[in-house]
């Protein structure tokens, strides 16, 4: 039993050389773990496992750049999607007009706080903290700062969520429901669907713009 | 071709990073490093069990109620997508049916069949399982469908006393289902399918 999760102190200089020495030359496959020569990938080529055939190292193009303008696009599109209406609904003159927090504000207040929460976090809370950590490395990445500790904590967590985040597939669920209501009820779509529907496809390109390879690679030989 | 474990080195699961001290932490991410992933099958196991134990009760009770002056109406998945197919909405209908039965159910099968596989070394086209995973990683989130779908009608079928639409108990369970079945999938350590294949140095016959 070695746990030895009190200390995380910084790794000494020597040890921070040895360690991007041995990654200069060596690359291993996450999926079969076998070990291959570091290849030098040209722009846009990637590298994939002679084994299994997963990819192993990617070299997008301006990938910080990229990363940067989308997720700046993200957030705006974001602040769209939460602060109009979502769409409202009209039946024997009653109308009933929701934004995607309203929503999850109405499934709280009905004791249904667990369905709240797991709306709000895969809807609400990971979308936005996964766009708001990728602005942030890929904002120094691309002004060339440093990127040290906060940096790499930043792009584990936004790794660690990228299955977690689930605007597209609410997207798919209120689709279906409207098929569902549409029969009983008139309708309307909110600005806020609109900017929820640009949202993904922009999420979506905005995902594949990030380049794993390069992020780490840069904050691993940062000095 | 040989692997990091044989070289005793280890791939940071969040960086990447090769060390040469497995169990530590990675000096670039500070992610605790392994050779292979501590307890892998067990934690699948664990997560796969509690998945399959919320599935029975999300698809057994109501996971929407229909409040209306004729009454509360229940509506289980199985059922909407039978009503679904009533007002004769086929592609929506597909889409839950296979949503919310044919992936949860096909992926509780794969991961139960993956790791199988490993505990009794049957020695199966590593490619197929790798692609089986990869597929079951993919498509598992989507099973979240309904659970939205339900939490839209509720939240916007809330129009006076006429009519209105209330999530039942089954669709938390149903949720909480998707999400260790997630997990199951997550701790499953694919680096173990490949280490049945036998290395170079001893040669074995069958496989592919």
């Amino acid at each position: 039993m070695k746990r030895i999760s009190h200390r995380h102190h910084r790794p000494t200089e020597a040890r921070i050389r040895e360690i991007d020495q041995l990654n200069r030359t060596l690359i291993a496959c996450p999926a079969c773990d076998s070990v291959w020569e570091r290849p030098a990938l040209a722009p846009n080529e990637k590298a994939r496992c002679k084994t299994c055939h997963t990819t192993i190292l990617t070299n997008k193009h301006r990938s910080a750049e990229r990363t940067v303008a989308f997720m700046v696009a993200s957030l705006l599109l974001y602040a769209v999607a939460i602060s109009f209406p979502f769409m409202r609904m009209e039946r024997s003159g009653l109308s009933n007009q929701i934004s995607v927090i309203d929503a999850v504000a109405i499934l709280a207040n009905n004791s249904m706080v667990i369905l709240a929460l797991i709306c709000a976090a895969l809807i609400l809370v990971f979308p936005l903290l996964r766009i708001i950590l990728l602005l942030f490395v890929g904002l120094s990445l691309f002004r060339k700062q440093s990127t040290a500790r906060p940096h790499a904590l930043s792009f584990r967590l936004a790794q660690k969520l990228e299955p977690w985040t689930m605007a597209e597939i609410f997207m798919i669920g209120v689709i279906v429901s409207l098929v569902k209501v549409g029969k009983l009820a008139d309708i309307y779509l909110g600005p806020a669907f609109w900017g929820m529907a640009a949202l993904i496809v922009i999420m979506a390109f905005g995902a594949s713009a990030v380049c794993r390879d390069t992020i780490w690679h840069d904050i691993r030989s940062a000095p | 071709m040989t692997t990091a474990k044989a070289l005793g080195l280890a791939r940071c699961p969040s960086c990447g990073t090769l060390t040469d001290r497995p169990g530590e932490r990675c000096t670039v991410c500070g992610a605790r490093t392994y050779t292979r992933r501590p307890n892998s099958l067990q934690r699948v196991w664990a997560f796969w069990f509690a998945g399959v134990l919320a599935y029975i009760p999300g698809n057994v009770l109501p996971i929407m109620v229909t409040q209306s002056v004729a009454g509360d109406s229940p509506s289980t998945i199985l059922s909407g997508v039978i009503a679904l197919i009533h007002h004769g909405s086929f592609m929506i209908a597909a889409v839950i049916f296979i949503a919310s039965i044919v992936v949860p159910v096909s992926k509780f099968m794969i991961i139960a069949w993956l790791a199988l596989s490993i505990q009794r070394g049957w020695s199966l086209s590593e490619h197929r399982r790798h692609f089986a995973h990869e597929a079951v990683e993919l498509i598992g989130r989507w099973s979240m469908i309904d659970v939205f779908v339900v939490a839209a009608l509720a939240a916007l079928i809330q129009v006076g006393a006429l009519m209105s639409i209330l999530p039942g108990v089954g669709v938390n369970a149903f949720a909480m289902s998707v999400i260790f079945t997630m997990l199951s999938a997550m701790s499953f350590d694919t680096r173990l399918i490949w280490d049945g294949k036998p290395l170079g140095e001893e040669p074995q016959h069958g496989g592919d």
